[in-house]
């Protein structure tokens, strides 16, 4: 496909997964090697993340006020929570960069000088978010190889690190044994590497449930106690690194 | 036995729509940026709803259903207030928070000031959209528009707030950190 025929209208489908697969296809390879287009189909993605994320907490309705009188804490924690996931999605706007090499992820040495670059120089353990919430092939792919190469390389640079690997929306079937082709892959991860957590999101089990009718059942390994809308803001107000899959 | 059902089925359907509340109180919160005018437009819209429960023939298809009530009412109020060519009253309120959230309200404050700014029937779209997370067909269910026409006002939208808030990011946002890698 030739870039120029790729229009503004086309990256909205391509954002909304309304095109056909192959055109889904073309476009994904076309990304790989025009960085002005990962750019404007990041822009459309942050436009799209922060209109949900601006009205996720709104004033509450007479009918709310009534029934959230003990818990007005919990209601300030969870919209500044929003509010920082926004923040992160609009930084993306500026600091999404790829190498002039970059083929189908970040090179862990990228990976490794980016995380140098910008998290805090405490000399601490480096806390990584990489936050899967597709189960398509090719992100996900992408995502474990990631993975893989971040933990190798801090391995090899003998720096700590935490990964934590937060799964949302269809992302959680990737964890579903029966199901995903990845579950082998996934739990050599966890087994090899004591610094790996993973997590599903909880309202999106119970989404899932609600759909299909039956249990979502899910790795042995797997915390599924919260969302990933307080799992992920959480961490980065821990000034954790956050990689978006 | 047949009253029974028809208790139950009733009951079922009214905590249906329970559940829907808050979602549909954002939604046209979105729409009207008034907290009061949005709790009205969904008191009627669910009343609406309980009155016309038996019209809902699929249950699967309740979201569109309740959406589309919401979306009358809130187009009958406009056509009342004569302000359907273009609804300018709307001030977003002021909320409250501690200083530490702040810089976070100010970037939500930017953006539903941008969303105000669009024409309404983008802004109906694009919130209906990427906010609901409806479908384009969907979304023409409920606005009773051609999916050609939600989909030029998405994109028309979409196109408008990109511009309107391609500077963030650059301001007080250093501390934050995010990549992509897809």
């Amino acid at each position: 496909m030739d870039i120029k025929d790729i229009t503004e209208d086309k990256l909205n489908l391509f954002i909304d997964e309304q095109l056909d697969t192959d055109e889904m296809n073309e476009i994904r390879e076309a990304l790989l090697d025009d960085k002005d287009l990962r750019e404007r189909v990041c822009q459309l993605k942050a436009v799209r993340e922060l209109i949900g994320y601006a009205y996720s907490e709104v004033p509450p309705s007479r009918h709310e006020d009534q029934n959230k009188k003990h818990s007005g804490l919990l209601f300030g924690r969870a919209a500044a929570a929003s509010v920082m996931l926004v923040v992160g999605v609009a930084l993306g706007w500026s600091t999404y960069e790829y190498s002039p090499n970059a083929t189908r992820s970040i090179s862990a040495e990228n990976t490794f000088q980016y995380v140098a670059n910008h998290v805090k120089a405490d000399r601490g353990t480096r806390k990584i978010i990489l936050h899967i919430d597709s189960s398509d092939l090719q992100v996900v792919n992408a995502a474990l190889n990631e993975a893989d190469q971040l933990l190798a390389t801090y391995r090899k640079a003998n720096a700590p690190i935490e990964l934590d690997i937060i799964t949302n929306k269809s992302g959680i079937d990737i964890l579903r044994p029966g199901v995903s082709p990845y579950i082998s892959r996934i739990k050599e991860l966890i087994d090899n590497n004591d610094e790996v957590a993973i997590y599903a999101c909880n309202r999106s089990i119970a989404k899932a449930l609600k759909k299909e009718g039956v249990e979502i059942v899910l790795m042995p390994e797997v915390t599924k106690d919260k969302s990933a809308r307080e799992l992920i803001p959480q961490r980065l107000e821990k000034g954790w690194v956050y990689i978006k899959a | 036995m047949k009253v029974v059902k028809n208790l139950v089925a009733s009951f079922t359907l009214k905590s249906e729509f329970a559940a829907r509340r808050n979602k549909l109180y954002r939604i046209a919160y979105s729409w009207c940026h008034d907290s009061a005018l949005s709790d009205d437009l969904v008191q009627e819209t669910i009343y609406k709803a309980i009155k016309n429960a038996a019209k809902l023939r699929d249950i699967e298809t309740i979201d569109t259903w309740l959406y589309r009530i919401l979306y009358n009412c809130w187009q009958d109020y406009l056509r009342v207030k004569n302000r359907n060519v273009e609804f300018t009253e709307m001030h977003d309120e002021e909320q409250s928070g501690s200083s530490e959230s702040y810089q976070q309200s100010q970037i939500v404050k930017r953006v539903r000031a941008s969303v105000e700014k669009l024409p309404l029937p983008l802004r109906e779209v694009v919130t209906l959209a990427d906010f609901a997370g409806f479908s384009y067909a969907q979304i023409a269910e409920i606005t009773d528009v051609p999916i050609g026409t939600v989909m030029s006002r998405l994109f028309r939208a979409r196109k408008n707030l990109k511009q309107q808030l391609l500077e963030f990011g650059s301001d007080d946002l250093s501390e934050f950190k995010l990549r992509r890698i897809k």
